[in-house]
Protein backbone atom coordinates (compact mmCIF):
# COMPACT_ATOMS: atom_id res chain seq x y z
CA UNK A 1 0.00 0.00 0.00
CA UNK A 2 2.61 2.14 -1.31
CA UNK A 3 0.40 5.81 -2.09
CA UNK A 4 0.49 9.23 -1.35
CA UNK A 5 -1.88 12.10 -2.42
CA UNK A 6 0.27 14.89 -3.82
CA UNK A 7 -1.48 18.06 -4.86
CA UNK A 8 0.46 19.86 -7.12
CA UNK A 9 0.46 22.33 -10.21
CA UNK A 10 -0.16 20.90 -13.39
CA UNK A 11 0.56 23.09 -16.21
CA UNK A 12 -0.55 26.20 -17.22
CA UNK A 13 -4.25 26.11 -16.30
CA UNK A 14 -3.27 25.26 -12.89
CA UNK A 15 -5.46 22.43 -12.56
CA UNK A 16 -4.96 20.48 -9.02
CA UNK A 17 -3.02 17.07 -10.17
CA UNK A 18 -3.39 14.06 -7.96
CA UNK A 19 0.52 12.58 -8.41
CA UNK A 20 1.24 9.58 -6.61
CA UNK A 21 4.96 9.23 -5.18
CA UNK A 22 5.84 5.63 -6.11
CA UNK A 23 8.82 6.05 -4.10
CA UNK A 24 7.18 6.83 -0.64
CA UNK A 25 5.55 4.18 1.50
CA UNK A 26 2.16 5.03 3.22
CA UNK A 27 -0.70 7.52 2.30
CA UNK A 28 -0.64 11.20 3.18
CA UNK A 29 -0.40 14.65 2.29
CA UNK A 30 3.78 14.87 1.96
CA UNK A 31 3.84 17.83 -0.65
CA UNK A 32 2.00 20.16 2.06
CA UNK A 33 5.18 20.44 3.78
CA UNK A 34 5.74 23.36 1.23
CA UNK A 35 8.80 24.54 2.59
CA UNK A 36 9.41 25.94 -0.88
CA UNK A 37 6.19 27.90 -0.93
CA UNK A 38 5.02 26.33 -4.51
CA UNK A 39 2.24 27.65 -5.67
CA UNK A 40 -0.85 25.49 -6.17
CA UNK A 41 -0.86 23.73 -3.19
CA UNK A 42 -3.68 22.83 -1.12
CA UNK A 43 -5.22 26.22 -0.49
CA UNK A 44 -4.90 27.33 -4.19
CA UNK A 45 -6.16 23.84 -4.88
CA UNK A 46 -9.76 24.63 -3.22
CA UNK A 47 -9.66 28.12 -4.40
CA UNK A 48 -9.40 26.28 -7.46
CA UNK A 49 -11.70 24.10 -6.92
CA UNK A 50 -14.49 26.44 -5.54
CA UNK A 51 -14.00 28.47 -8.53
CA UNK A 52 -14.02 25.99 -10.87
CA UNK A 53 -16.59 23.92 -9.67
CA UNK A 54 -17.28 20.40 -10.71
CA UNK A 55 -14.76 20.75 -13.79
CA UNK A 56 -11.74 20.48 -11.25
CA UNK A 57 -13.46 18.27 -9.08
CA UNK A 58 -14.01 15.53 -12.03
CA UNK A 59 -10.67 16.25 -12.77
CA UNK A 60 -9.40 15.47 -9.07
CA UNK A 61 -11.65 12.34 -8.95
CA UNK A 62 -10.21 11.00 -11.75
CA UNK A 63 -6.64 11.78 -10.78
CA UNK A 64 -7.92 9.80 -7.11
CA UNK A 65 -9.38 7.13 -9.03
CA UNK A 66 -6.09 6.65 -11.04
CA UNK A 67 -3.81 6.65 -7.43
CA UNK A 68 -6.54 4.21 -6.02
CA UNK A 69 -6.41 2.03 -8.75
CA UNK A 70 -2.50 2.13 -8.64
CA UNK A 71 -2.26 1.87 -5.22
CA UNK A 72 -4.09 -1.36 -5.04
CA UNK A 73 -2.12 -2.80 -7.68
CA UNK A 74 1.12 -2.13 -6.21
CA UNK A 75 -0.36 -3.10 -2.82
CA UNK A 76 -1.15 -6.52 -4.30
CA UNK A 77 2.22 -6.64 -6.01
CA UNK A 78 4.16 -5.47 -2.21
CA UNK A 79 2.60 -6.85 0.12
CA UNK A 80 0.47 -10.21 -1.19
CA UNK A 81 -2.35 -8.96 1.00
CA UNK A 82 -0.32 -8.47 4.32
CA UNK A 83 -3.48 -7.56 6.51
CA UNK A 84 -1.28 -6.79 9.19
CA UNK A 85 0.84 -4.21 7.61
CA UNK A 86 -1.98 -2.45 6.11
CA UNK A 87 -3.84 -1.76 9.03
CA UNK A 88 -1.48 -2.14 11.94
CA UNK A 89 0.82 0.67 9.95
CA UNK A 90 -0.22 4.18 10.38
CA UNK A 91 3.17 6.06 10.32
CA UNK A 92 2.63 7.90 7.55
CA UNK A 93 -0.25 10.11 9.05
CA UNK A 94 1.87 10.26 12.05
CA UNK A 95 4.60 11.16 10.00
CA UNK A 96 2.36 14.17 8.28
CA UNK A 97 0.83 15.16 11.58
CA UNK A 98 4.30 15.70 13.44
CA UNK A 99 5.67 18.02 10.55
CA UNK A 100 2.75 19.75 11.04
CA UNK A 101 3.44 19.89 14.66
CA UNK A 102 6.77 20.94 14.80
CA UNK A 103 6.81 23.39 11.74
CA UNK A 104 4.19 24.88 9.68
CA UNK A 105 4.18 27.73 6.89
CA UNK A 106 1.11 28.88 8.14
CA UNK A 107 1.68 29.92 11.24
CA UNK A 108 5.19 31.72 10.42
CA UNK A 109 3.57 33.98 8.86
CA UNK A 110 1.93 35.64 11.41
CA UNK A 111 5.28 36.13 13.62
CA UNK A 112 6.24 38.87 15.37
CA UNK A 113 9.53 40.51 15.86
CA UNK A 114 10.24 40.32 19.38
CA UNK A 115 11.19 43.22 21.00
CA UNK A 116 15.24 43.41 21.37
CA UNK A 117 16.61 46.31 23.11
CA UNK A 118 20.40 47.04 22.95
CA UNK A 119 21.21 47.35 26.64
CA UNK A 120 24.29 45.11 25.79
CA UNK A 121 26.60 46.60 27.97
CA UNK A 122 28.12 49.18 30.63
CA UNK A 123 28.13 52.16 28.32
CA UNK A 124 25.28 51.06 26.69
CA UNK A 125 22.71 50.70 28.94
CA UNK A 126 22.33 54.14 29.84
CA UNK A 127 22.24 55.40 26.81
CA UNK A 128 19.69 53.24 26.09
CA UNK A 129 17.98 53.58 29.31
CA UNK A 130 17.80 57.43 28.53
CA UNK A 131 16.25 56.44 25.34
CA UNK A 132 13.32 54.18 27.50
CA UNK A 133 12.77 57.60 29.44
CA UNK A 134 13.02 59.49 26.58
CA UNK A 135 10.10 57.71 24.45
CA UNK A 136 8.06 57.07 26.91
CA UNK A 137 7.86 60.01 29.52
CA UNK A 138 8.05 62.96 27.28
CA UNK A 139 7.91 61.29 23.42
CA UNK A 140 4.45 59.48 23.97
CA UNK A 141 2.84 61.62 26.60
CA UNK A 142 3.60 64.60 23.54
CA UNK A 143 2.01 62.40 20.73
CA UNK A 144 -0.95 61.42 22.81
CA UNK A 145 -1.69 64.40 23.45
CA UNK A 146 -1.48 65.60 19.60
CA UNK A 147 -3.50 62.43 18.66
CA UNK A 148 -5.77 63.33 21.13
CA UNK A 149 -5.92 67.55 19.48
CA UNK A 150 -5.91 66.26 16.07
CA UNK A 151 -9.28 63.51 17.17
CA UNK A 152 -10.71 66.75 18.78
CA UNK A 153 -10.36 68.79 15.94
CA UNK A 154 -11.48 66.06 13.35
CA UNK A 155 -14.65 65.81 15.35
CA UNK A 156 -15.70 69.10 15.56
CA UNK A 157 -14.53 69.96 11.99
CA UNK A 158 -17.29 67.10 11.00
CA UNK A 159 -19.99 68.50 12.93
CA UNK A 160 -18.88 72.38 11.68
CA UNK A 161 -18.71 71.17 7.58
CA UNK A 162 -22.39 69.11 7.92
CA UNK A 163 -23.52 72.43 8.55
CA UNK A 164 -21.38 74.90 6.45
CA UNK A 165 -21.61 72.61 3.33
CA UNK A 166 -23.45 70.53 1.27
CA UNK A 167 -23.13 68.12 -1.47
CA UNK A 168 -20.08 67.61 -3.44
CA UNK A 169 -18.01 70.67 -1.02
CA UNK A 170 -19.13 68.55 2.22
CA UNK A 171 -17.38 65.77 0.47
CA UNK A 172 -14.27 67.25 -0.20
CA UNK A 173 -14.06 69.21 3.60
CA UNK A 174 -14.48 65.24 4.67
CA UNK A 175 -11.94 63.81 2.91
CA UNK A 176 -9.55 66.48 3.58
CA UNK A 177 -10.47 65.93 7.84
CA UNK A 178 -9.99 62.09 6.94
CA UNK A 179 -6.54 63.26 5.52
CA UNK A 180 -5.71 65.12 8.55
CA UNK A 181 -6.82 62.53 10.90
CA UNK A 182 -4.47 60.10 9.34
CA UNK A 183 -1.56 62.61 9.17
CA UNK A 184 -2.10 62.93 12.66
CA UNK A 185 -1.81 59.69 12.93
CA UNK A 186 1.34 59.46 11.07
CA UNK A 187 2.87 62.01 13.27
CA UNK A 188 1.70 60.27 16.70
CA UNK A 189 4.26 57.51 15.80
CA UNK A 190 6.69 59.60 13.84
CA UNK A 191 6.22 58.30 10.24
CA UNK A 192 8.97 58.50 8.18
CA UNK A 193 7.12 56.87 5.30
CA UNK A 194 8.90 57.12 1.72
CA UNK A 195 6.36 57.47 -1.30
CA UNK A 196 7.66 56.33 -4.10
CA UNK A 197 5.47 56.27 -7.86
CA UNK A 198 3.18 59.14 -8.95
CA UNK A 199 0.29 60.13 -6.50
CA UNK A 200 -2.77 58.51 -6.98
CA UNK A 201 -5.54 60.41 -8.10
CA UNK A 202 -9.51 59.36 -8.73
CA UNK A 203 -10.37 57.93 -11.30
CA UNK A 204 -13.59 55.57 -12.62
CA UNK A 205 -12.62 51.77 -13.19
CA UNK A 206 -9.45 51.80 -10.99
CA UNK A 207 -9.13 49.97 -8.01
CA UNK A 208 -5.87 50.22 -5.63
CA UNK A 209 -4.54 46.79 -3.89
CA UNK A 210 -1.82 46.48 -1.13
CA UNK A 211 -0.52 44.05 0.86
CA UNK A 212 -1.31 43.90 4.58
CA UNK A 213 0.39 44.37 8.06
CA UNK A 214 -1.47 46.37 10.60
CA UNK A 215 -4.76 48.73 9.68
CA UNK A 216 -2.07 51.38 10.25
CA UNK A 217 -1.83 51.07 6.52
CA UNK A 218 -4.56 53.07 6.07
CA UNK A 219 -3.57 55.84 7.65
CA UNK A 220 -0.02 55.46 5.81
CA UNK A 221 -1.83 55.05 2.54
CA UNK A 222 -4.48 57.99 3.72
CA UNK A 223 -2.08 60.58 4.96
CA UNK A 224 -1.03 61.20 0.97
CA UNK A 225 -4.12 60.32 -0.68
CA UNK A 226 -7.62 59.49 0.75
CA UNK A 227 -8.64 56.19 0.07
CA UNK A 228 -11.81 54.66 0.59
CA UNK A 229 -11.24 50.75 1.92
CA UNK A 230 -13.05 47.65 1.97
CA UNK A 231 -12.42 46.83 5.76
CA UNK A 232 -13.83 44.12 8.91
CA UNK A 233 -15.77 46.32 11.10
CA UNK A 234 -13.76 46.39 14.13
CA UNK A 235 -15.34 46.87 17.71
CA UNK A 236 -15.30 49.72 20.36
CA UNK A 237 -13.42 53.53 19.19
CA UNK A 238 -11.96 52.12 16.11
CA UNK A 239 -15.88 50.55 15.19
CA UNK A 240 -16.92 54.15 15.84
CA UNK A 241 -14.94 55.94 13.36
CA UNK A 242 -15.55 53.79 10.94
CA UNK A 243 -19.10 53.98 11.04
CA UNK A 244 -19.29 57.85 12.34
CA UNK A 245 -16.86 59.00 10.25
CA UNK A 246 -15.10 56.81 7.56
CA UNK A 247 -18.26 56.18 5.87
CA UNK A 248 -18.11 59.38 4.22
CA UNK A 249 -15.20 58.38 2.36
CA UNK A 250 -17.34 55.54 1.05
CA UNK A 251 -15.76 52.77 2.81
CA UNK A 252 -17.38 49.56 3.12
CA UNK A 253 -17.08 47.23 5.65
CA UNK A 254 -18.03 43.96 6.76
CA UNK A 255 -17.76 40.68 8.94
CA UNK A 256 -15.34 38.08 8.15
CA UNK A 257 -17.07 35.07 8.57
CA UNK A 258 -20.48 36.10 7.28
CA UNK A 259 -20.43 34.96 3.96
CA UNK A 260 -23.69 37.10 3.31
CA UNK A 261 -22.01 40.26 3.87
CA UNK A 262 -19.41 39.40 1.43
CA UNK A 263 -21.55 39.34 -1.46
CA UNK A 264 -23.04 42.67 -0.26
CA UNK A 265 -20.10 44.11 -0.64
CA UNK A 266 -18.82 42.44 -3.95
CA UNK A 267 -22.00 44.12 -5.26
CA UNK A 268 -21.15 46.99 -3.47
CA UNK A 269 -17.60 47.52 -4.17
CA UNK A 270 -18.39 46.92 -8.05
CA UNK A 271 -20.76 50.02 -7.88
CA UNK A 272 -18.18 51.86 -6.09
CA UNK A 273 -15.45 51.54 -8.35
CA UNK A 274 -17.10 52.33 -11.55
CA UNK A 275 -18.88 55.80 -10.11
CA UNK A 276 -16.41 58.57 -11.29
CA UNK A 277 -17.23 60.63 -8.19
CA UNK A 278 -15.90 58.20 -5.69
CA UNK A 279 -12.83 58.31 -3.61
CA UNK A 280 -10.38 55.85 -4.77
CA UNK A 281 -10.84 52.50 -3.48
CA UNK A 282 -8.41 50.69 -1.61
CA UNK A 283 -8.76 46.65 -1.32
CA UNK A 284 -6.46 44.09 1.24
CA UNK A 285 -6.78 41.19 -1.34
CA UNK A 286 -5.09 39.04 1.81
CA UNK A 287 -7.80 39.54 4.27
CA UNK A 288 -5.40 39.89 7.45
CA UNK A 289 -2.61 41.11 8.58
CA UNK A 290 0.60 39.50 7.79
CA UNK A 291 3.77 40.33 9.28
CA UNK A 292 5.41 41.82 6.11
CA UNK A 293 7.68 39.41 5.65
CA UNK A 294 5.21 36.96 3.72
CA UNK A 295 2.53 37.58 1.22
CA UNK A 296 -0.21 34.94 2.21
CA UNK A 297 -2.96 33.86 -1.02
CA UNK A 298 -4.82 37.08 -2.63
CA UNK A 299 -8.52 36.93 -2.83
CA UNK A 300 -9.75 37.13 -6.37
CA UNK A 301 -12.56 39.46 -5.38
CA UNK A 302 -10.58 42.89 -6.29
CA UNK A 303 -9.33 41.29 -9.42
CA UNK A 304 -12.94 40.44 -10.74
CA UNK A 305 -14.32 43.94 -11.04
CA UNK A 306 -13.60 44.87 -14.50
CA UNK A 307 -11.16 47.67 -13.26
CA UNK A 308 -8.12 48.33 -13.81
CA UNK A 309 -5.53 47.47 -10.73
CA UNK A 310 -2.98 49.73 -9.14
CA UNK A 311 -0.48 47.73 -6.92
CA UNK A 312 0.84 49.50 -4.04
CA UNK A 313 3.75 48.21 -1.63
CA UNK A 314 3.98 48.57 1.57
CA UNK A 315 7.15 47.70 3.19
CA UNK A 316 7.96 48.49 7.12
CA UNK A 317 11.32 48.71 8.17
CA UNK A 318 11.41 46.87 11.37
CA UNK A 319 14.52 48.84 13.11
CA UNK A 320 12.62 50.64 15.59
CA UNK A 321 9.51 48.82 15.74
CA UNK A 322 7.57 45.94 14.16
CA UNK A 323 4.38 47.24 12.71
CA UNK A 324 2.76 43.59 12.38
CA UNK A 325 -0.68 44.58 14.10
CA UNK A 326 -1.13 40.34 15.78
CA UNK A 327 -4.49 40.51 16.32
CA UNK A 328 -5.17 37.94 18.34
CA UNK A 329 -2.39 38.68 20.87
CA UNK A 330 -2.89 42.52 21.22
CA UNK A 331 -5.47 44.85 20.73
CA UNK A 332 -5.66 47.62 18.10
CA UNK A 333 -5.04 50.06 21.14
CA UNK A 334 -2.09 48.58 22.52
CA UNK A 335 -0.42 47.89 19.07
CA UNK A 336 -0.94 51.96 18.64
CA UNK A 337 0.91 52.41 21.92
CA UNK A 338 3.23 50.83 21.32
CA UNK A 339 3.98 52.73 17.78
CA UNK A 340 3.75 55.55 19.88
CA UNK A 341 6.40 54.09 22.59
CA UNK A 342 8.46 53.76 20.11
CA UNK A 343 11.74 56.00 18.07
CA UNK A 344 10.24 56.08 14.60
CA UNK A 345 8.32 54.13 12.02
CA UNK A 346 10.21 53.90 9.13
CA UNK A 347 8.09 52.42 5.94
CA UNK A 348 8.26 52.61 2.33
CA UNK A 349 4.92 53.19 0.21
CA UNK A 350 5.92 52.09 -3.59
CA UNK A 351 2.80 52.74 -6.00
CA UNK A 352 3.52 50.40 -8.82
CA UNK A 353 2.43 50.55 -12.59
CA UNK A 354 -1.04 49.63 -12.76
CA UNK A 355 -1.81 46.24 -14.51
CA UNK A 356 -5.28 45.08 -16.76
CA UNK A 357 -6.35 41.16 -16.64
CA UNK A 358 -4.95 39.73 -19.58
CA UNK A 359 -6.80 38.10 -22.00
CA UNK A 360 -7.74 34.71 -21.30
CA UNK A 361 -6.65 35.16 -18.03
CA UNK A 362 -8.43 34.29 -14.67
CA UNK A 363 -9.61 36.23 -11.68
CA UNK A 364 -7.48 34.12 -9.96
CA UNK A 365 -4.16 33.93 -11.87
CA UNK A 366 -4.44 37.67 -12.17
CA UNK A 367 -4.41 37.95 -8.42
CA UNK A 368 -1.59 35.67 -8.30
CA UNK A 369 0.50 37.89 -10.90
CA UNK A 370 -0.45 40.67 -8.99
CA UNK A 371 0.83 39.40 -5.44
CA UNK A 372 4.04 38.15 -7.00
CA UNK A 373 4.43 42.02 -8.75
CA UNK A 374 3.52 43.43 -4.74
CA UNK A 375 5.78 40.50 -3.46
CA UNK A 376 8.62 41.13 -5.16
CA UNK A 377 8.68 45.06 -4.51
CA UNK A 378 7.87 44.43 -1.30
CA UNK A 379 10.37 41.81 -1.04
CA UNK A 380 7.92 39.40 0.71
CA UNK A 381 8.17 35.77 0.34
CA UNK A 382 4.46 34.37 -0.84
CA UNK A 383 2.93 31.53 1.05
CA UNK A 384 -0.15 29.85 -0.29
CA UNK A 385 -2.41 30.00 2.60
CA UNK A 386 -5.46 31.48 2.68
CA UNK A 387 -5.18 34.11 5.22
CA UNK A 388 -8.83 33.54 6.62
CA UNK A 389 -7.38 29.89 8.24
CA UNK A 390 -6.72 32.28 10.94
CA UNK A 391 -10.32 32.41 11.64
CA UNK A 392 -11.50 28.99 11.08
CA UNK A 393 -10.26 25.22 11.06
CA UNK A 394 -9.51 24.27 7.40
CA UNK A 395 -10.57 20.45 8.13
CA UNK A 396 -13.75 21.94 9.18
CA UNK A 397 -14.44 23.88 5.96
CA UNK A 398 -12.80 21.44 3.78
CA UNK A 399 -13.99 18.19 4.83
CA UNK A 400 -13.32 17.15 1.21
CA UNK A 401 -9.55 17.23 1.76
CA UNK A 402 -9.40 14.94 4.54
CA UNK A 403 -12.20 12.27 2.77
CA UNK A 404 -9.40 12.52 -0.04
CA UNK A 405 -7.14 10.87 1.94
CA UNK A 406 -9.56 8.19 3.23
CA UNK A 407 -10.67 7.11 0.50
CA UNK A 408 -6.99 5.97 -0.65
CA UNK A 409 -6.85 4.33 3.29
CA UNK A 410 -9.57 2.59 2.92
CA UNK A 411 -9.08 1.58 -0.97
CA UNK A 412 -6.08 0.20 0.36
CA UNK A 413 -7.69 -2.18 3.06
CA UNK A 414 -11.09 -2.96 1.13
CA UNK A 415 -8.93 -5.45 -0.33
CA UNK A 416 -8.70 -7.17 3.40
CA UNK A 417 -12.98 -7.37 3.69
CA UNK A 418 -14.20 -10.59 3.57
CA UNK A 419 -15.82 -10.80 -0.26
CA UNK A 420 -19.12 -11.75 1.32
CA UNK A 421 -19.08 -8.58 3.49
CA UNK A 422 -17.91 -6.65 0.38
CA UNK A 423 -21.21 -7.45 -1.48
CA UNK A 424 -23.49 -6.84 1.06
CA UNK B 1 17.49 44.78 34.29
CA UNK B 2 16.13 45.29 31.04
CA UNK B 3 17.90 42.41 29.64
CA UNK B 4 15.29 40.13 27.74
CA UNK B 5 15.59 36.67 28.40
CA UNK B 6 16.36 35.22 25.41
CA UNK B 7 16.23 31.10 26.44
CA UNK B 8 13.89 29.91 29.08
CA UNK B 9 15.67 26.68 29.64
CA UNK B 10 18.57 25.45 31.36
CA UNK B 11 21.04 23.62 30.30
CA UNK B 12 19.98 21.23 33.06
CA UNK B 13 16.02 20.85 31.50
CA UNK B 14 18.11 20.27 28.45
CA UNK B 15 19.77 17.60 29.34
CA UNK B 16 16.90 16.31 31.00
CA UNK B 17 14.64 16.61 28.06
CA UNK B 18 17.28 15.09 25.95
CA UNK B 19 17.89 11.98 28.17
CA UNK B 20 13.85 11.88 28.43
CA UNK B 21 13.32 11.67 24.77
CA UNK B 22 15.82 8.75 24.46
CA UNK B 23 18.46 10.70 23.17
CA UNK B 24 15.96 11.36 19.70
CA UNK B 25 16.88 14.90 19.88
CA UNK B 26 19.76 16.92 20.08
CA UNK B 27 20.05 20.20 21.50
CA UNK B 28 19.11 22.61 18.82
CA UNK B 29 16.39 20.73 18.17
CA UNK B 30 15.26 20.96 21.61
CA UNK B 31 15.94 24.59 21.37
CA UNK B 32 13.76 24.79 18.29
CA UNK B 33 10.97 22.34 19.16
CA UNK B 34 11.09 24.64 22.59
CA UNK B 35 10.32 28.15 20.34
CA UNK B 36 8.11 26.02 18.44
CA UNK B 37 6.07 25.42 21.63
CA UNK B 38 6.00 29.42 22.91
CA UNK B 39 4.61 29.92 19.24
CA UNK B 40 1.93 27.44 19.84
CA UNK B 41 0.86 28.29 23.34
CA UNK B 42 -1.26 31.77 23.12
CA UNK B 43 -0.99 33.62 25.89
CA UNK B 44 1.96 31.82 27.51
CA UNK B 45 0.13 29.15 29.87
CA UNK B 46 2.49 26.85 29.55
CA UNK B 47 0.69 24.62 27.76
CA UNK B 48 -1.12 23.63 24.72
CA UNK B 49 -4.69 23.34 24.10
CA UNK B 50 -6.61 20.93 21.88
CA UNK B 51 -7.74 24.16 19.88
CA UNK B 52 -4.34 25.46 19.36
CA UNK B 53 -3.15 22.24 17.89
CA UNK B 54 -6.21 22.02 15.38
CA UNK B 55 -5.28 25.86 14.50
CA UNK B 56 -2.35 24.33 12.38
CA UNK B 57 -4.45 24.31 9.23
CA UNK B 58 -1.76 21.01 8.05
CA UNK B 59 -2.72 19.18 10.93
CA UNK B 60 -6.20 19.96 11.14
CA UNK B 61 -6.92 18.21 7.50
CA UNK B 62 -5.00 15.22 8.75
CA UNK B 63 -7.41 12.41 9.05
CA UNK B 64 -5.99 11.08 12.50
CA UNK B 65 -6.11 15.17 13.99
CA UNK B 66 -9.13 13.94 16.33
CA UNK B 67 -7.59 11.15 17.67
CA UNK B 68 -4.34 13.28 18.14
CA UNK B 69 -5.46 16.27 19.33
CA UNK B 70 -6.90 13.96 22.14
CA UNK B 71 -3.55 12.68 23.05
CA UNK B 72 -1.76 16.38 22.60
CA UNK B 73 -4.70 17.89 24.80
CA UNK B 74 -3.11 20.37 27.77
CA UNK B 75 0.61 19.29 27.45
CA UNK B 76 3.36 20.95 28.63
CA UNK B 77 6.59 21.41 26.64
CA UNK B 78 8.02 17.65 28.39
CA UNK B 79 5.04 16.28 27.24
CA UNK B 80 5.64 17.65 24.25
CA UNK B 81 8.99 16.83 23.53
CA UNK B 82 7.91 13.40 24.73
CA UNK B 83 5.22 12.76 22.68
CA UNK B 84 7.33 13.72 19.41
CA UNK B 85 10.50 12.06 20.50
CA UNK B 86 9.22 8.92 19.13
CA UNK B 87 8.52 9.85 15.44
CA UNK B 88 12.03 11.29 14.81
CA UNK B 89 14.24 9.60 12.70
CA UNK B 90 16.97 8.96 15.64
CA UNK B 91 14.17 6.97 17.65
CA UNK B 92 14.36 3.20 18.49
CA UNK B 93 12.14 0.77 16.55
CA UNK B 94 10.82 -0.50 19.73
CA UNK B 95 9.61 3.42 20.70
CA UNK B 96 8.15 3.96 17.27
CA UNK B 97 6.30 0.55 17.45
CA UNK B 98 4.59 1.80 21.29
CA UNK B 99 3.89 5.50 19.64
CA UNK B 100 1.98 3.77 16.94
CA UNK B 101 0.37 1.25 19.71
CA UNK B 102 -0.93 4.00 22.09
CA UNK B 103 -2.30 5.88 19.08
CA UNK B 104 -4.32 2.78 18.63
CA UNK B 105 -5.29 2.12 21.94
CA UNK B 106 -7.83 4.09 22.69
CA UNK B 107 -8.94 3.70 25.71
CA UNK B 108 -5.30 3.68 27.03
CA UNK B 109 -5.88 -0.25 28.65
CA UNK B 110 -2.74 -1.54 26.90
CA UNK B 111 -4.63 -3.38 24.73
CA UNK B 112 -6.15 -2.30 21.22
CA UNK B 113 -9.63 -3.88 21.64
CA UNK B 114 -11.94 -4.02 18.15
CA UNK B 115 -13.48 -0.92 19.88
CA UNK B 116 -10.72 0.58 20.17
CA UNK B 117 -9.39 -0.39 15.75
CA UNK B 118 -13.29 0.58 15.21
CA UNK B 119 -12.47 4.07 15.86
CA UNK B 120 -9.21 4.88 14.74
CA UNK B 121 -9.78 2.88 11.61
CA UNK B 122 -12.83 4.64 11.12
CA UNK B 123 -11.03 7.90 11.16
CA UNK B 124 -8.74 6.45 9.24
CA UNK B 125 -10.81 5.22 6.03
CA UNK B 126 -13.93 7.77 7.24
CA UNK B 127 -17.49 5.97 5.66
CA UNK B 128 -16.48 5.14 2.35
CA UNK B 129 -16.12 1.88 3.77
CA UNK B 130 -19.11 -0.02 5.04
CA UNK B 131 -19.57 -1.49 8.66
CA UNK B 132 -19.66 -4.91 7.68
CA UNK B 133 -16.53 -4.64 5.52
CA UNK B 134 -14.96 -2.67 8.66
CA UNK B 135 -15.74 -5.45 11.01
CA UNK B 136 -14.64 -8.35 8.80
CA UNK B 137 -10.72 -6.29 8.46
CA UNK B 138 -10.90 -6.41 12.11
CA UNK B 139 -11.88 -9.61 12.41
CA UNK B 140 -9.57 -10.91 10.07
CA UNK B 141 -6.37 -8.30 11.65
CA UNK B 142 -7.32 -10.44 15.09
CA UNK B 143 -7.81 -13.84 13.34
CA UNK B 144 -4.08 -13.05 11.61
CA UNK B 145 -2.38 -12.10 14.53
CA UNK B 146 -4.02 -14.74 17.32
CA UNK B 147 -5.15 -12.48 19.74
CA UNK B 148 -6.06 -13.35 23.04
CA UNK B 149 -9.39 -11.95 25.11
CA UNK B 150 -8.83 -8.37 25.40
CA UNK B 151 -7.06 -7.52 22.29
CA UNK B 152 -3.56 -6.88 20.65
CA UNK B 153 -1.48 -6.29 23.79
CA UNK B 154 1.92 -4.39 22.41
CA UNK B 155 3.88 -8.03 22.47
CA UNK B 156 1.25 -8.70 19.64
CA UNK B 157 1.31 -5.49 18.28
CA UNK B 158 5.14 -6.11 17.48
CA UNK B 159 5.32 -9.17 16.29
CA UNK B 160 2.55 -8.80 14.02
CA UNK B 161 5.02 -5.68 12.36
CA UNK B 162 7.60 -7.53 12.53
CA UNK B 163 10.36 -7.60 9.47
CA UNK B 164 8.52 -4.25 8.37
CA UNK B 165 10.34 -1.17 8.49
CA UNK B 166 8.69 1.87 10.50
CA UNK B 167 9.46 4.59 8.14
CA UNK B 168 8.60 7.50 11.46
CA UNK B 169 11.19 10.52 10.42
CA UNK B 170 9.77 13.61 11.45
CA UNK B 171 12.30 16.25 11.48
CA UNK B 172 12.92 19.21 13.22
CA UNK B 173 13.90 22.17 11.49
CA UNK B 174 16.73 24.17 12.86
CA UNK B 175 16.65 27.55 12.64
CA UNK B 176 20.47 29.17 12.30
Amino acid sequence: MASAVRFKDQGAAGNGGLHRTSSGQGYGLRSLKNKTFSRGDLPAFAAEQEMQGQESTKVMQLAVDEAVVLAEREGAAQHQGNVLADVLDISSPLNDAAAAIVDDSFLRCFKTLPDDPWNWNAYLFPLWLMGVVVRNCILFPLRLIMLLLGFVIFVLGFAVVGLLFKGHRLKQAERWLVQFLCRMFVVSWTGVIKYHGPRPVPQAGRVWVANHSSMIDFAVLGAYSPFAAIMQLHPGWVGLIQKRYLKSLGCLWFNRTQAQDRTLVAQRMREHVHNPDSTPLLIFPEGTCVNNEYCVMFKRGAFDLDATVCPVAIKYNKIFVDAFWNSKKQSFTAHLMKLMRSWALVCDVYFLEPQNRQPGESAQQFAERMQRIIADKARLRIAPWDGYLKYYNLGEKHPDLIEKQRRVFSEAIRQHAEPAAASA
Amino acid sequence: MGQSMSFGLTQFDVDELIAYSKGAFTQQEIEALYKRFRALDRGRKGFITADEFLSIPELSINPLAKRLAYLFESINFREFVGLLAPLSRAASREDKLRCMFSVYDVDGDGAISEEDMEIVLRQLAGSSLSDEELKSIIAKVMRTAGVGERGLTFPDYKAALEGLEIDLHVEVPIED
